[in-house]
């Protein structure tokens, strides 16, 4: 009849709707079996010519999840702790403490807002925050809110640059995500190279410029902090160029010595050794390596694994205060090696204050220097960087400038002229992977805050292509019983609730490619066990047309008051699944939400097709003439 | 084709009976817990996992004492799949993945003819995972809460009562059977993660379904058979839905064993919770929902008889 029609018509839109919708997972299917079949030239002739079709064939297809296919899955938490404690001005030794005690109790109870935890300490000690923070006129509620709109902007600004940074690593399809306050979640499918990838994210790429300090400071300097650790006093006579030249000289003639006779190692050497220890304790840890011929680089070099005590020696509080206050240290990033291949690395005294930082790169490109044949990295700066970096050139002719990122020195190449086009470039990279991640990280600019990686999960492709196997079989299996189960049990009505069922799956997966949702494994798992619920419901009406029948109504009677009696049922009940997989929505992550996705539309699309779906089918068959059991 | 000609099966006249049963399997299961313990996975607890398959079956007990003597005691080990695959996870936390790394430095060192392969990794940080644990319990919690509430607001109060009850019972069991057979067999290892959680909440739901299709039955006969005794009225609402419910249930129940034993490793876990689920699912709807219905009932009406003179003409009081 008339309304039947109507109704058909409307399924039939639908069916056409998820025809339309799946039709670019069909396509990217076939592209890839394709693909798989050809070789060398073929395939890239193939690509060429479906390149684009390709493109979009893949951007509408159903997602598939990080267990179905691969890659990798991380969680960032921006440090706010540090990018507070960065934002504070005057900082003093009662502010260090109020911070290590934030710290302490920021370690101790992780769920606490660190703003809260320093909102506390400050407020215990009775410090107002506009001490450090703002203007004096602030009061702490103020300064609280500025820095709770600090803390939410970086979190953000920190989501585009590691947006930035994934699309220029090339990942298709990446998604990047804020979770919360503080939290980004980044998925990379295919992905399986994890030490580049948590190198990508967690550099807070901060470049500086710094002024190298002179060697001629230097020195004096160092040779009064080697006096102070060996006791003597520290206006000796003997002048400390000399005795680091001694010592180097001495450093490098027992190595000698031991290189070209390593059989007698002669005992006067060990001596020698071990007196050059006890006078010179600072100097035997961090070597001035004086060349015979060439004047003193200002470098000293640690072996590898005397690196930290160096770094203790250098934060004591003595040994400070005979430092400049305008001095600080950095190491190189790289080792360096001797004839032998011990590991040294060199150790820099910089201008504490960076001449120019990383905001005003504005490209940065990884290239091999054809002179060297090594990595670079080529910078280019804005106009208002190029002025700068032209004056402070212009400057420092013949000087050192130290290249830092992220406080380890990359190089100090030495002023030649001052250069005014803005360029610059950054040498002393490891391998040709190194210098495009630099450049990556250069381009997208610096984070804001250091970024924690909490949670990592990296599923490897093979076991993906067992996961998506062994779902579609057990699907296909549950799937064939319960379409024979139906028609045995419930004859031509249970045919029509099979056709009914199809149409279901078929609207699911539509509805799933339509709103680009992603399929995990549970995600499978739902939609199996939406068939079990296609099946209560279809149960629940046949079963009540089997009662109304038996009361000797009519088929055409029976039928209606099956429907309209049971659906009161189906409603309710289902609506309570459905509630069940809105809340595991709401809490679950990952595959969990995947598997609550595909249980919520498979809820709606069973009932719309049990009542109406096969409702409409029975009716135009009664139409027909054709008799309908219902077994 | 039909299963079930009418039946008359007296439900609720053994209630007692039933009542006890319950009660005895979930206090046993509330025994197991606290003697086991929970059974949480790395989504809960945070620590290192990592899926590594060998060319041959895993030395289990070589593998044990290289974790042993790497310092990653108290490591647990389990067979994942097929035999050439193990599970491994520590609940020790280094910096960024340095603990997978270790690990997958030391296998290569110890087996190198094994070619050991990692085919999944994941790395769980402490805080993370006691986020997961609170949410995981709130879902739980507001879920059994939002369904009592819906129920009490379609039918009567009561009858949100016994729903809660029999999702409560459904829970209880679930968990009990988990904690218990866990561990027995190779084949058995459960644990408490993201997907039992998801399993959990899924029985929730169905078992729901069938309680409110029988709460649904009750009230329709209640307006037709109005001068009905409501054990008998429940009987015959039980009755009249046996047909429906075992069909559906078992439907549910096939497709949760074909998934237990096709669906793969991941979903293991939870497709048992779901096949245990689903059948103390029905058996709570059609014993514990409707029983402490009546029961309620019949104590409020046993009161009501005592302050009112003349009885309610809508129910008779039980004899039994």
């Amino acid at each position: 009849m008339k309304k039947n029609r109507g109704k058909l018509i409307f399924i039939l839109i639908f069916i056409f709707l998820a025809l339309y919708f799946l039709y670019p997972t069909y396509r990217d299917y076939n592209f890839t079996q394709d693909l798989r079949k050809l070789t060398g030239k073929d395939s890239i002739e193939y690509l060429d010519q479906h390149e684009a079709a390709m493109r979009d064939a893949k951007s509408k297809r159903i997602k598939l999840g990080l267990d179905l296919q691969g890659g990798m899955r991380i969680v960032l938490e921006v440090n706010t702790l540090k990018l507070i404690e960065d934002l504070a001005k005057n900082k003093d030794d009662l502010f260090t403490g109020l911070m290590d005690e934030v710290k302490a109790q920021a370690k101790a109870s992780p769920d606490e807002d660190v703003i809260d935890i320093l909102l506390a300490r400050f407020q215990a000690k009775q410090v107002r925050l506009s001490r450090y923070y703002g203007s004096i006129r602030d009061s702490d509620d103020d300064i609280i809110k500025r820095l709770r709109d600090e803390t939410t902007n970086a979190v953000d600004r920190a989501k585009e640059i590691v947006r930035n940074r994934v699309d220029q690593y090339g990942v298709s399809e990446p998604s990047i995500q804020k979770q919360g306050a503080r939290r980004i979640i980044v998925e990379l499918p295919g992905v399986s190279n994890e030490k580049d990838v948590q190198e990508l994210l967690n550099s807070t790429a901060l470049l500086e410029f710094k002024l190298v300090t002179d060697p001629d400071i230097m020195i004096k300097v160092y040779d009064s902090i080697d006096k102070l650790l060996a006791g003597k006093p520290l206006n000796d006579s003997a002048s400390a160029a000399d005795s680091a030249k001694n010592l180097a000289a001495q450093k490098t003639d027992s190595t000698h010595a031991a290189d070209s006779s390593l059989a007698k190692t002669s005992v006067s050497d060990k001596q020698a050794q071990e007196q050059a220890e006890k006078d010179h304790p600072f100097f035997t840890l961090a070597n001035p390596m004086q060349g015979q011929n060439q004047g003193w680089s200002g470098d000293l070099f640690t072996a590898e694994n005397d690196r930290h005590r160096v770094d203790r020696i250098l934060a004591r509080p003595d040994v400070q205060r005979l430092v400049p206050s305008e001095v600080a240290f950095v190491w190189e990033a790289k080792p360096r090696f001797t004839a032998d291949g011990k590991k040294f690395f060199a150790l820099h005294a910089v201008k504490k204050t960076a001449e120019l930082t990383g905001g005003v790169i504005v490209n940065a490109k990884a290239t091999i220097d054809p002179q060297f044949n090594t990595p670079v990295v080529d910078m280019e700066m804005n106009s208002e960087g190029s002025h700068e970096w032209a004056r402070i050139t212009g400057a420092n002719v013949k000087k050192k400038i130290a290249i830092i990122m992220d406080n380890a020195c990359y190089s100090d190449p030495v002023v030649q002229t001052k250069i005014t086009g803005g360029r610059s470039q950054i040498t002393g990279m490891a391998d040709a992977e190194e210098a495009n991640r630099l450049a990556i990280v250069l381009k997208s600019g610096a984070l804001p805050a250091p970024v924690d990686i909490i949670q990592q999960v990296t599923v490897g492709p093979s076991l993906g292509e067992d996961s998506i196997r062994q779902g579609i079989w057990s699907a296909i299996l549950a799937l064939g019983l319960t379409v024979a189960f139906m028609v045995i049990y419930y004859s031509t009505g249970g045919t029509m609730a099979d056709i009914a069922l199809f149409l279901n799956i078929l609207f699911v997966l539509g509805v799933l490619a339509a709103f680009k949702g992603t399929l995990t494994l549970p995600g499978i798992a739902g939609i199996i066990l939406t068939v079990a619920v296609a099946v209560d419901a279809n149960v629940l009406i046949y079963e009540r047309i089997r009662e109304e029948s038996v009361t000797g109504k009519t088929l055409t009677a029976a039928i209606d008051a099956g429907y309209t009696r049971a659906f009161t049922a189906i409603f309710d009940a289902n609506l309570t699944a459905f509630i069940t997989g809105v809340i595991l929505y709401q809490f679950g992550t990952g595959p969990v939400q995947g598997f609550a996705l595909t249980l919520m539309i498979g809820i709606v699309a069973s009932v719309f097709s049990a009542v109406v779906v096969s409702r409409v089918i029975i009716e135009m068959l009664i139409e027909r003439g054709k008799h309908v059991s219902f077994g | 084709m039909r299963f079930f000609r009418k039946t008359s099966i007296d439900f609720m006249g053994k209630r007692k009976m039933w009542y006890t049963i319950s009660l005895t399997v979930i206090l046993l299961g509330i025994l197991s817990l606290s003697i086991k313990g929970f059974h949480f996975g790395i989504d809960f607890l945070g620590g290192t996992e990592m899926i590594v398959q060998f060319n041959q079956p895993a030395d289990v007990g070589r593998i044990r004492t290289l974790m042993d003597n790497s310092g990653f005691p108290r490591s647990e080990l389990k067979a994942y799949g097929n035999p050439n695959t193990i599970l491994i996870r520590t609940l020790l936390q280094g910096e960024g993945t340095s603990v997978a790394d270790r690990i997958k430095a030391e296998l290569q060192k110890t087996f190198p003819d094994q070619n050991p392969r990692v085919l999944s990794e994941q790395k769980i940080g402490p805080k993370i995972g006691s986020e997961l644990r609170r949410n995981a319990l709130l879902a739980v919690l507001s879920s059994l809460i939002a369904m009592s509430l819906y129920v009490a607001f379609r039918f009567k109060f009561i009858y949100g009562v016994g729903a809660l009850v029999a999702l409560f019972h459904d829970v209880m069991v679930t968990l009990g059977l988990v904690s218990v057979l866990d561990g027995l067999t190779p084949y058995t290892n459960f644990e408490i993660d993201q997907n039992m959680i998801a399993a959990f909440l899924t029985i929730i739901g169905l078992s729901m379904n069938d309680t409110v299709v029988i709460f649904d039955r009750i009230r329709e006969n209640q307006k037709i058979y109005r001068s009905m005794g409501l054990m008998e009225l429940i009987n015959k609402s039980l009755n009249e839905t046996l047909s429906r419910t075992i069909i559906t249930s078992g439907t549910v129940f096939v497709i949760t064993t074909i998934l237990f034993f096709f669906g793969g490793e991941v979903n293991r876990g939870f497709s048992f919770a779901l096949t245990i689920g689903i059948t103390t699912g029905t058996y709570s709807s059609i014993y514990i929902a409707s029983a402490i219905v009546l029961d309620y009932t019949l104590r409020k009406l046993g009161r009501v008889q005592q302050t009112v003179a003349t009885p309610k003409p809508h129910y008779e009081t039980a004899n039994k």
